[in-house]
């Protein structure tokens, strides 16, 4: 298995025709799998283990010295700002009077094995969080984590687009990702992030988040 | 261990609870029933007569005010490339953004014609002399477009009432974030303003873009 799964971040094929957008989102939206979020707080406690898994990747990322310039400040302030989500949706958590779920072990590879290397695993997390966000949306009944759940979900397109501009990637495909956002379900995106969990609390939380 | 006990600065610099207070009773109570939990969802799709019938008023009004901007994105664009200001990897990464644009504005009209709405008339836009003379100025003022039609999305989430167009207004609204970040890039600002997008409400991004909208003012 590849470092990255570039299978879900398939670029220019995930672009949707223009006239039908919306039309193939409603349809595809539907065909989400009904029973992936029982409530706000598994769709919470799922987005909380995606950005603990980002949030030490980038403070692996930026310690590992081998970015400069630009490209060091802009995945600084990615990393805070991941960061902030942890912190945000920690707190939720807890203030729905649920225990949330703690930061899974993580093996990061060869990611940081080169600039190239981190900017290429960087660019695959920020994708597969941003459609990971969009495949939830639809599970989230409060409105108020709603509005801060897209919230998110627009700075990690931020991210995605930023990271696919400083790696060299082209726009469409690579800075872009059609004229709009691809939700992915649930099991996708943890297919996608198994390849860095690892120990016994990686082995937990997977338990936690696919319970 | 990235926990920490205080409480982030997120939400308007409210604590969660605080912020979801303010939320309105009644629009709590609809937009809880409408977009519901995974039977809801699995129920509801373009092609289930439900999902047409979800679509109120507010709906179509908040698509035609999403049309608007994008007529705006859409045009504005349309003139920038046409006058020819960009080169090289800046005009790689503008042009996509004026299909996108153009690609929202061709959606939406569907989207409000099978809904049984009238799509809004497309305005007749102004700029200040100039815009699209060079290159700091086009790229400029498509970076505040980008930033407001992103606030404008953000600010209609808990208005909307149908789950399909949530769920389609979020993708259009997250390559508009897309759009931001780089322009922002591009013209030496911030791409990363906040750790949540910020809302605006429909006034007012209205008085930001009336200026660009002739006869409007």
């Amino acid at each position: 298995m590849g470092l990255t799964r570039r299978t879900l971040v398939k670029g220019a094929a995930l672009s949707i025709p223009a006239a039908t957008a919306l039309n193939l989102l409603g349809t595809r939206f539907a065909g989400a799998q009904a029973s992936d979020f029982a409530n706000d707080v598994e769709v919470l406690q799922y987005a909380l283990t995606l950005e603990h898994l980002e949030a030490e990747f980038y403070r692996q990322a930026n310690a590992a010295g081998l970015l400069s310039g630009k490209e060091a400040d802009y995945l600084q302030r990615i990393g805070a700002d991941e960061e902030a989500h942890v912190v945000a949706i920690w707190t939720t958590v807890e203030q729905l009077g649920a225990v949330p779920v703690p930061p899974p072990g993580v093996d990061f590879g060869q990611a940081f094995a080169s600039r190239e290397s981190l900017l290429d695993s960087a660019f695959t997390f920020e994708n597969v969080g941003v459609s990971a966000y969009l495949g939830a949306a639809g599970f989230i009944s409060d409105p108020a984590i709603l509005q801060a759940a897209a919230g998110i979900f627009g700075v990690e397109a931020r991210h995605a687009a930023i990271l696919g501009s400083i790696s060299g990637r082209q726009a469409e495909g690579g800075v872009y990702m059609g004229a709009t956002e691809t939700p992915l379900p649930r099991a996708d995106v943890l297919a996608a992030v198994q390849p860095f969990l690892t120990g016994a609390g990686g082995a937990a939380d997977e338990a936690a988040v696919t319970s | 261990m990235p926990r920490r006990r205080q409480v982030p600065e997120l939400f308007g610099g409210q604590p969660v609870i605080a912020f979801r207070q303010e939320i309105d009773r009644r629009r709590f109570l609809t937009a809880a029933a409408i977009v519901g939990v995974g039977g809801t969802l699995a129920a509801t799709s373009w092609r289930d007569p439900r999902a047409l019938a979800q679509a109120s008023m507010s709906d179509l009004d908040i698509l035609n005010y999403a049309l608007t901007l994008e007529y705006l994105e859409a045009d504005f664009y349309r003139q920038g490339l046409e006058a020819a200001i960009l080169e090289g990897r800046e005009l790689e990464l503008v042009g996509p953004i004026a299909d996108h644009e153009r690609a929202h504005v061709e959606a939406l009209t569907d989207t409000i014609t099978q809904l049984g709405g009238t799509p809004a008339e497309l305005p007749r836009f102004t700029y200040p002399d100039g815009t699209f003379e060079e290159r700091d100025a086009f790229l400029s003022t498509a970076s505040t477009f980008e930033e407001l039609g992103v606030t404008a999305y953000h600010g209609q989430i808990t208005a909307i009432e149908s789950t399909d167009l949530l769920a389609a207004a979020a993708a259009i609204a997250g390559v508009e974030s897309r759009h931001a970040a780089i322009l922002a890039d591009l013209t030496g600002g911030n791409p990363f303003p906040a750790p949540v997008e910020a809302t605006r409400t429909m006034d007012e991004v209205l008085a930001a873009a009336q200026d660009f909208i002739e006869g409007s003012r």
